[in-house]
Formats: structure tokens, sequence, C-alpha cells
């Protein structure tokens, strides 16, 4: 993508980065995403590489098609808190 | 009143939410530094805490990408995980920063509703003064290139000490962030701890003004894009020597917590 680890995010990647910024920062937008991820990525107007990208939540081919690194780390930190929150508090 | 106190203090979420895969006792050390930061804060009897912290594209997303700020709202509030916060904004002394800022020729951004994330947060969790005092949260842009080059982060730090000089309270200025980490990159398990041991030596010898001079591409090449906050709280700070408090590198972060005698 670039030199940089945090690069300039391209236009052609804004719906992807508003999509991880409300899986990160929207527990609602977590909410409708676990309950129905099709609906809730078309609502995004997400195309299919960023779909597809999403269901495995593949890092690199996120930052790949233009996903801000901070944002993917921190979805990903926020949906695991939600999922397994054992992990948390642990001493 | 001049300036009563200076501290850079590190907010990776793990020192707060204390996962499995940190070393506890790393963990616990660093916790150890920041509550004698508190007790130093609280014996300095400060009135405020300006905060420089960066946003994690948390309070500013690609609607509009401030690259200074200064929180001018009533109250900051925000969550992470099981935590909920709010401080109270000393609002006289926000306001005189961002007025005066710009008055100063620096073409500020403020805003009265935006989210405070946990950059802001786990500092003041581990440090705020017993009893807790009011906040000023000061946004520097370091996640969203093009970040402020260090020679303006350095300037504004400059204008901001020369604005608290002149006012009434005792203020404490606080730098949030860093050091060496790359959240989200495959470089997240091999920071650039030389980086923060020949950083964290030059500033114990008074040598701050040096960080004006990093480029954007070296700050993030050794995982430092958050030294920006920093090299804001030195430019107010001119010469004055580090005392560093604590530096405990884990597997993915450089905690350094540091403070300035004034």
């Amino acid at each position: 993508m670039s030199d940089v680890h945090y690069f300039f995010p391209p236009a052609s990647a804004y719906a992807l980065n508003r999509f991880l910024f409300a899986l990160k920062s929207d527990a609602a937008a977590r909410a409708r995403y676990a309950e129905d991820a099709e609906r809730t990525l078309r609502e995004f107007g997400l195309d299919a590489a960023a779909c597809e990208a999403l269901a495995a939540f593949d890092r690199d081919r996120l930052v790949g098609l233009g996903a801000h690194p901070y944002l993917v780390f921190m979805a990903q930190v926020r949906l695991s808190m939600e999922q397994d929150p054992g992990n948390f508090e642990y001493f | 009143m001049p300036l009563v106190a200076a501290a850079a203090l590190p907010h990776t979420p793990q020192l707060l939410v204390r996962p499995p895969t940190e070393d506890r006792d790393l963990v616990l050390r660093v916790h150890g530094a920041l509550g004698e930061v508190k007790r130093r804060l609280t014996a300095a009897r400060v009135d405020v805490i300006a905060l420089i912290g960066g946003d994690h594209i948390e309070g500013f997303f690609l609607n509009a990408v401030p690259a200074l700020a200064v929180y001018v709202g009533a109250r900051a509030a925000g969550e992470f995980g099981r935590y909920r916060y709010a401080f109270e904004v000393h609002e006289p002394l926000a306001r005189a920063m961002v007025e005066q800022g710009i008055e100063a020729g620096f073409d500020l951004t403020y805003s009265q509703d935006v989210p405070l994330d946990y950059a802001f947060y786990v500092p003041l969790h581990f440090a705020m003064p017993s009893p807790a005092v009011p906040i000023v949260p000061l946004y520097v842009n370091v996640y969203l290139p093009p970040q402020p080059a260090p020679a303006r982060c350095y300037a504004w730090g400059r204008a901001l000490r020369t604005i608290l000089d002149a006012r009434p309270e005792r203020v404490a200025l606080v730098a949030s962030g860093g050091l060496s980490h790359f959240p989200g990159t495959d470089r997240y398990g091999s920071p650039d701890f030389e980086f923060d041991r020949a950083l964290l030596a030059s500033l114990a010898e008074g040598r701050g003004a040096e960080t004006a001079r990093f480029t954007g591409e070296e700050l993030d090449k050794a995982g430092n894009v958050e030294l920006r906050t920093w090299i804001t709280l030195l430019g107010a700070l001119g010469g004055a020597r580090a005392e560093v408090l604590a530096y405990e590198p884990s597997w993915h972060h450089g905690n350094a917590v540091v403070t300035w005698p004034l």
C-alpha cells in the first residue's frame, strides 16, 4: 500500500473505513452486524472484495484494500472484548 | 502562575484491561510508576491538567481531520470496555488556549462534542491527583496522514507555555502516548526499543529541542507517530531535563513514564 505503516486513507476505501470505525466505536453497529451481517454490509455500501476480507477478518487483505491499520486493529479488539470478556481483567 | 508539573505517560489499553497476553509484573511496575506521577501531581497542588493526546480515530473520523484541536466542552466523556468515564473540563483555560493560540497564528480546531478516547482516559485513570481536578484535552492528529510536522508540534508547545505562564491556575501539562508500538501492522510484535532508549537518554540530557527535527517518516518507521504529543510538550519545556521513572518494553509496546522537574 505504501512505505509508511500509517498511510493516507484512499477515498476508494472510505466505505470500508467507515464500517471499521462503526465496528470499533459503536456497540449498536456491532450488534447489528452480529445479527445480520449481509444486510449490515449492504447498508454500509461495501463491495464484494471488502465483504470477503471482512468475513475472514483478514488484516492484510483489508489493509491492501485501503483500510486504516489502526481501525482494523481496534475493531478486532472491541469485537474480542465483547466475545471473550473473560480474557480481560485477568490479573 | 508558571507551569507547575510536566509528564509524559503511556496509554496502552492493556494497562487498563489486563488481558492474559500481558506480563503481569511488567504491567504492575508501570502502574507503580503512574502512581508516583499521581503522588507528584497531588503534591504540586495542580488546579488543572492540560492533557495532550493523539486521537485514536475516535473523536474525529474522516469527515474532518484536525491537525491540532482543543476541546472546549463543559465535560469530556467516553467509554472503553466496561469503563465509562467523564471529566469536568476547565472551560476558561480551554477557551484561553484556543483564543490565544489562534491569535498566535495556530489555526486550531475546537470542539464541544467529541468522545474522549482511552488515550486520554488511561493516564487519568492512574495518575489523576486526589482530589480530582478538571482537564483540558488537547488533540494532536497522530494516526491520519498527513499529520502535523514535528516542528509544528514543537512550536505549538512553545506557544502553549506562553499562554499557560500568564494564567492564574496551577497547570500540569501532560503528554499521553508512546513510546514505540505498531498497532494493526505486521510490526506489532517488534517495536523499536533502541529508538526509545536513545530518545530517553537525550531527553534526560535536556535535548528535547532535537525532537522538532524528526521527520514524519522517521516517526512512522520507529513506531512513534504518537511522539508528536511528547514533542508538543517538549516545546513547552525548553531545555528541562527529563527524569525517566520507568521504561518497560513489553512484547508490543515501549511503556515510558517520564516527568520533568520544573
